[in-house]
């Protein structure tokens, strides 16, 4: 009891802390029994509601809750010869998610008040809980050694002892894996922090565009690049009308939630900002709508391919109703799993051609105004008296300099 | 339109507790006995009076051998006059209320019994 006390008063604001020591020196006045452990008790549920409010608690709760099935699903077995790594990366990756919040309030301060904020944080949380499993059960698989000779002659079928996993991308790779997901991690927590000023039409913006994209892009690319699970009906080529839409969709996206979001952005007294907060606003939007196209694609993907190679029905759909052999099945498989290495690639490109796409166009829709100098010309007669004020214009119509009114999206 | 209470029936339990002894320094399982609130509801509502200034609080200076120095609480002079005036007004309300149930349950109207029939006037009606 006392060491629980003294957790909940490290929890506590500094102001806070001495009432802990209050509640506790009073339990000795308390008659022993059950009544001094329901004081305590009762000090301590009330001062754990001080420091942590009740929501704090309940999003603490479900992250240990959902961070431990992902982390039991992506275990791997001992006998895998990758064992080591696999763990590591559950472990690490486990910390990094409950550890980059904590980091990012105290260098980006506080997360955005708003619902479209604190919702893309959870999306983004989820999709990397639910990328453990999906990832473990395809790398295992990937690096499988089949036991039967017919199939290690089946081309990019492992090489290694029959029946062992040798792994995934070794320790070198499970760095740059943990890496890239920090990345995502710290972009996202900076777009939702109160300190980067990103207004709440922004986020939105920027996340419908990339939840359009990354739907898309999965309906192109269900399990990786490879066209083998959209043929006959997406056969890749450009005239495929998803296949445009997609390839416009990643380089117009954040172009277009760039210029929605920098003519959208508002102060908070509803006046339109400076440019470079537009310009700002754009580029945050453009990044963030790439970002989350990426993130659903990935995840998705990997999760077929995972459901793929636990499901049997999986298989048989993406092979459209095919009776094919144990050999045929098993190379489909492993094909499959080698082409969800595009995966890695989307995931670092489509971010950076979200930035490159968004912030030209933040910046052509928003130049930096004009700015007259002063008459260098030392005297002289004063200039021609400004021309008459224009008229007002007629009803239904609009000055020449006036911006269309978009809907507001949010 | 009443107007809400600007203290829970908890906090004035409290605050009638603090005033029976406005000037003497009490201890908060003192205060749990008089007023029946248990630890987890009794020192939220004095952390909430301390954060408003209506209450002080301070550690014993002497503690007693063998245990902890104690945690001491009263009002202040603040404290002392919202404690008066909440604690009257909720005893006005109670008063009103006492009122308006005795009235809702007290005796019932006395039935008008016809007199005695005028001469042409209709059984059971009055005039």
């Amino acid at each position: 009891m006392a060491t629980a006390g003294r957790c909940v008063a490290w929890l506590l604001p500094a102001g806070r802390r001495y009432w802990v020591a209050a509640v506790w020196a009073e339990a000795h006045e308390v008659p022993p029994g059950l009544e001094r452990l329901g004081w305590r008790a009762g000090g301590v549920w009330m001062l754990a509601r001080e420091g942590l409010m009740p929501r704090q608690l309940v999003r603490a709760a479900l992250f240990a809750v959902a961070a431990a099935v992902a982390a039991w699903a992506a275990w791997p077995e001992p006998a895998a010869g990758h064992a080591a790594v696999s763990q590591f990366h559950v472990i690490a990756t486990v910390l990094l998610l409950a550890g980059l919040p904590l980091l990012a309030r105290r260098f980006f301060g506080p997360a955005s008040p708003s619902r479209i904020g604190r919702s893309l944080r959870f999306f983004c949380w989820a999709v990397i809980l639910a990328f453990m499993p999906a990832f473990a059960i395809v790398e295992a698989f990937a690096n499988m050694t089949p036991r039967q000779a017919a199939y290690r002659r089946v081309w990019g079928a492992p090489q290694g002892v029959p029946g062992v996993s040798t792994g995934g991308p070794g320790w070198a790779g499970e760095i740059e894996l943990l890496l890239l997901i920090a990345c995502y991690g710290l972009v996202i927590l900076w777009l939702t922090s109160r300190r980067s000023r990103v207004t709440r039409s922004t986020l939105a913006i920027g996340a419908s565009t990339g939840l359009l994209f990354g739907l898309v892009m999965y309906v192109v690319a269900p399990l990786g690049l490879s066209n083998d699970a959209t043929d006959p009906w997406l056969s890749g080529s450009p005239v495929d009308a998803l296949v445009a839409l997609a390839w416009v969709l990643l380089f117009g996206g954040p172009a277009a939630a760039a210029l929605l979001a920098s003519r959208l952005a508002r102060g908070p007294d509803g006046a339109r900002p400076p440019y470079n907060i537009r310009i700002g606003q754009g580029i945050a939007a453009g990044v963030l709508a790439n970002l989350t196209g990426a993130l659903l694609v990935v995840v998705l993907g990997t999760g077929t391919a995972a459901l793929m190679l636990r499901s049997a029905w999986m298989l048989h759909w993406l092979e459209h109703g095919q009776q094919l052999t144990a050999i045929a099945t098993y190379r489909y498989e492993i094909h499959t799993t080698a082409d969800l290495g595009a995966y890695v690639l989307m995931a670092i490109a489509f971010p950076l051609i979200g930035l490159f796409m968004g912030s030209p166009a933040a910046a052509f829709t928003n130049a930096a105004p004009r700015e007259s100098g002063p008459r260098t010309d030392g005297g002289g007669p004063p200039g021609p008296s400004p021309g008459p004020a224009p008229e007002p214009p007629p009803p239904g119509g609009r000055l020449a300099d006036t911006e269309d009114r978009i809907p507001v999206l949010s | 339109m009443t107007s809400r209470p600007e203290f829970s029936a908890q906090t004035l339990s409290v605050l009638s507790a603090l005033c029976d002894q406005p000037s003497q320094w009490q201890h908060g399982y003192a205060l749990a006995k008089q007023t029946g609130l248990k630890s987890g509801t009794l020192y939220p509502i004095l952390i909430r009076l301390a954060d408003r200034g209506l209450v002080e609080a301070c550690w014993q200076d002497e503690p007693t051998p063998g245990r902890p120095r104690r945690h001491l609480y009263r009002l202040t002079a603040a404290g002392l006059a919202s404690a008066t005036g909440a604690l009257a007004s909720a005893a006005e309300r109670a008063a009103e209320q006492a009122a308006g149930a005795r009235t809702r349950t007290g005796k019932p109207r006395a039935r008008v019994r016809p007199g005695p029939a005028a001469p042409g006037a209709v059984p059971g009606t009055t005039s």
